[in-house]
């Protein structure tokens, strides 16, 4: 049996999910020992024209861009969208908050008319084309990515969990954030990082998306019970929850 | 019963880290504690209030293999077989392993918890610093007559060690001098004991726990189930931090081989959304208030029936400090329960 | 494994089965006839499932839907998740990993003599199944047997030549029907309930089985109702989040019930504690 063909896109990011697969070490050995990796921009020169595995990393933020990742979903049996850009659209969703002429003067100054730098509103990639699975967080875990790789491999769909950040933040015996005053959205955040934030005594800032039926009517309750108002949960929401569905 | 001077006591416990066994025992995390290998004898914190997990984690790991397996192939089993002391188990989280003991012996003998099981020795130790949410007294679990290797007991100028179990009196041969408990030393231990029963009762139950399935029995459809779970953020806080809940997952990954693999069991909670899902999406305990339901039921409820009447709730008060809205108290249910729809 | 528990066998591992014919049912569902490999029977009892193993992508409770009293037994599979995906692509010859069987079954021999109704809406054809042939092997001991079938749709219908020889016999009464109707089809078209009233065994008298997509019992239940079939003659076939089988992980409860170890086949006036049964 061939080996199944993956190839790696990038759009809109800080391409720091790709640095993850290359930091896997030992285990990208392993990787590239079961797959054929044929186009991979970050790590090799060639290209290919189909593929039974696209990951795709990044934001799309221009309209050649939706053109591509449109293309790349056509020639992709499995389309699999990494990281917080590319899930549900990351730090670049930022920018849907504002004005787009206003957002390209800010950043681009006079040169904001500029053709290359045309830019549009930020989407996640299945705001554009249909993603089979999503590999959350900003970064990704590589423990998720390889077990994920493995499961696709075996034609199985793999466990991502739909529960609270919670979960795992209690399992590691991190004292909740709430107990000194903080914002943590892990209650309303899908787990499977491992609760790495709070681990490194850090609210979570929420880059793995919310949960598929996160109870936010009790969220905005709850701030009211530690002396907060909704607009500090806003605020912290904003990060990564910009204009997202559950977003408040 | 022995006495140990404070100073014999530090022997004994370095002695036992000497051992072949491995010394697991509670550690300050933080500003918190948590049970953890022991590698000090000085590291030891017996005067802990509470461990942000209960020692479950040793009995009941998080995850753990169950079996080996080739593709396509055959499945071999795998147990686990080190040598383990548990050092510094509170009364509480003891009953709570024994009831685990009935669960996963009885019925369906269960070869992986029970061989793991055996191969540990729980060396209890009464309470010091009532943690702040602690209901112990309230389920008579604050104190234990049974079930421990060795129990522990701080009468100030020392130790009192009861070793109740051959595994604990081969244990008490590594203890430096000491001597035969004093009739003062054991007035003491009764006095700690004593104290114990009545005073780790931050959150007081109005009625015996025995009680509470009755009470449950008419409760079902009661409205605090679901002014509770409106804001339950189904985040199973309770259930990780709960050291009765024994519910996990099952699941299997491969070797980068792709031709072997393992299987294992992990931690799961009943609070959790898709707990009850089954393959085609339909969720059989979909509501937020269902779910928080049957935690309440579970621990004084179905649980008991199946270990002879003991209430499945210790009174650690760890699910209580772990709910961010604070729904999650029991006591606060079963009182406002026992307000509102009265003893019958 | 250690002296102490080498005596206890480890309940959550498989034993290996051999699949010895497979054949496309529908769309979704397969049938498979399996052997274990050590050559004993499983020594099922009608209406209990196995867990089907898949070595590196999990397990998933299967009703057995053939009778104890034939040799190896049968499963049909609903290609509903990654497990039942991966038996799908398995052929004939394939191994599987077999545990079970769990769960109690219908009380065979308390049936004796009564007459029986068989209520089943689409896969919940399967697991009734074992028990319709226990019956008609030992025709002769049980009384009036009448089976009602449900199908969403005349593709989706399975089994389809032993449909066809049960509407033959004599000794039953067979009555199917489509919820939607198509060229195809000359026959009853409506949900399950809607044939209830065809029924002519007196359903008051009657004992009851009823196995269906969760949506089903309750409007089943409601008829059986109106019929006035006491609810002690009424068995409800459930289906849960059967995980390990054996009554501790804590999926499949209903309320106090472990229905791994005291269903799937539940009779329903035991069902009256049981409110997150139906």
């Amino acid at each position: 049996m061939s080996k199944p063909r993956v190839a790696i896109f990038d759009f809109a990011c800080c391409e720091g999910c790709q640095l993850q697969i290359v930091n896997l070490e030992e285990e990208i050995l392993d990787l590239i020992g079961v797959v054929d990796v044929v186009e991979w921009r970050e790590a090799m020169s060639e290209q290919s024209q189909e593929y039974d595995i696209a990951l795709i990393e990044g934001s799309i933020t221009r309209p050649e861009d939706e053109e591509r990742v449109r293309e790349i979903r056509k020639r992709a049996k499995i389309l699999v969208a990494l990281g917080a850009c590319a899930t549900i659209g990351g730090v670049n969703k930022l920018k849907n908050n504002f004005d787009i002429e206003e957002v390209k003067k800010c950043v681009y100054g006079k040169d904001a008319q500029m053709p290359h730098l045309a830019t549009a509103m930020t989407k996640s990639v299945d705001e554009v084309v249909p993603v089979d699975f999503k590999i959350q967080g900003c970064p990704i875990d590589r423990k998720e990515f390889t077990y994920v790789v493995r499961c696709l491999l075996m034609g199985k769909t793999p466990v991502i969990p739909d529960y609270p950040v919670c979960v795992e933040c209690k399992a590691k015996e991190n004292v909740c954030r709430w107990e000194y005053g903080e914002v943590c959205l892990g209650p309303i955040i899908r787990a499977g990082c491992g609760a790495r934030c709070p681990s490194s005594h850090f609210r979570c800032f929420g880059c793995r998306g919310y949960t598929d039926n996160p109870n936010v009517d009790a969220a905005k309750e709850v701030m009211d019970k530690y002396g907060l108002t909704v607009e500090d949960l806003k605020q912290k929401m904003e990060l990564f929850g910009s204009k997202q569905g559950h977003t408040i | 019963m022995r006495k140990l001077t404070k100073s014999e006591f530090q022997k004994f416990v370095t002695a036992l880290i000497g051992s072949d066994q491995q010394v697991v025992g509670v550690q300050a995390k933080g500003d918190r504690f948590a049970f953890g290998p022991l590698e000090r004898s000085e590291d030891l914190r017996l005067d802990y209030d509470v461990t942000l997990l209960p020692p479950k984690k040793y009995v009941l790991p998080q995850v753990e293999t169950l079996m080996t397996y080739e593709v396509g192939g055959g499945y071999q089993s795998h147990m686990d077989s080190e040598k383990l002391i548990l050092l510094g188990v509170h009364p509480y989280d003891l009953v709570a392993i024994n009831q685990m003991d009935k669960l996963f012996g009885q019925d369906q003998y269960d070869a992986h918890y029970m061989a793991r099981r055996k191969n540990i020795t729980l060396i209890a130790c009464d309470v010091v610093t009532p943690s702040k949410n602690v209901f112990a007294s309230s389920m008579g679990t604050a104190v234990v007559t049974e079930g421990y290797d060795i129990l522990i007991t701080d009468i100030a100028n020392g130790y009192v060690l009861d070793a109740a179990t051959d595994k604990g009196r081969a244990l008490m041969k590594l203890a430096p001098g000491g001597t035969e408990a004093s009739p003062d030393d054991l007035a003491k231990r009764k006095a700690v004991q004593d104290k114990n029963k009545t005073q780790l009762n931050q959150h007081p139950l109005k009625c015996k726990p025995s009680y509470l399935p009755k009470l449950l029995e008419r409760a079902y459809d009661h409205p605090i189930w679901e002014e509770k779970a409106r804001t339950c953020y189904s985040c199973g806080s309770c259930n990780t931090t709960c050291p009765t809940c024994y519910c996990f997952d099952v699941q299997d990954d491969v070797n980068w081989d792709l031709a072997t693999g393992k299987r294992w069991r992990a931690w799961d909670g009943c609070l959790l959304e898709n707990f009850a899902t089954v393959a085609g999406d339909h969720n059989f305990r979909k509501k937020r208030e269902s779910r928080f339901r049957h935690r309440l039921y579970r621990k004084a409820k179905y649980v008991p029936e199946k270990i002879g009447g003991e209430i499945a709730c210790v009174g650690c008060g760890r699910c209580i400090t772990a709910c961010i809205p604070d729904i999650a108290n029991p006591v606060a249910i079963y009182n406002a329960l026992l307000e509102d729809i009265g003893m019958e | 494994m250690c002296e102490c528990c080498s005596s206890q066998k480890d309940i959550y591992l498989p034993e290996l089965a051999t699949i010895r014919k497979k054949q496309k049912f529908t769309r979704l569902e397969m049938y498979y006839h399996v052997e274990l490999d050590s050559g004993k029977e499983l020594g099922h009892k009608a209406g209990q499932f196995v867990e089907v193993s898949i070595a590196g992508i999990g397990e998933a409770p299967i009703s057995i839907s053939s009778s104890p009293t034939q040799s190896g037994f049968e499963l049909v599979v609903r290609n509903a998740g990654s497990v039942t995906n991966a038996i799908h692509k398995l052929d004939s010859g394939a191994k599987i990993g077999i545990r079970g069987p769990f769960g109690k079954g219908y009380p065979v021999d308390e049936m004796k003599g009564k007459n029986l109704v068989f209520i089943c809406g689409g896969l919940g054809l399967a697991p009734q199944r074992s028990f319709i042939n226990y019956v008609l092997d030992n025709r002769k001991d049980y009384g009036d047997v009448e089976i009602l079938l449900g199908t969403k749709c005349f593709e989706d219908r399975f089994y389809v030549d032993e449909l066809a020889k049960l509407a033959q016999r004599k000794d039953v009464s067979f009555t199917e029907t489509l919820d939607i109707g198509c060229d195809q089809w000359k026959g009853n078209v409506g949900v399950v309930t809607t044939i209830i009233p065809k029924v002519k065994t007196d359903l008051s008298k009657a004992h009851v089985l009823v196995c269906g997509p969760p949506v089903m019992y309750k409007f089943v239940l409601m008829s059986l109702a109106e019929a006035k079939t006491p609810k002690q003659n009424i068995f409800v076939n459930l289906e849960r989040r059967m995980k390990c089988g054996v009554g501790k992980c804590g999926h499949c409860q209903m309320n106090d019930q472990y229905v791994c170890q005291t269903g799937p086949v539940y009779r329903f006036s035991e069902l009256g504690h049981v409110p997150e049964a139906i």
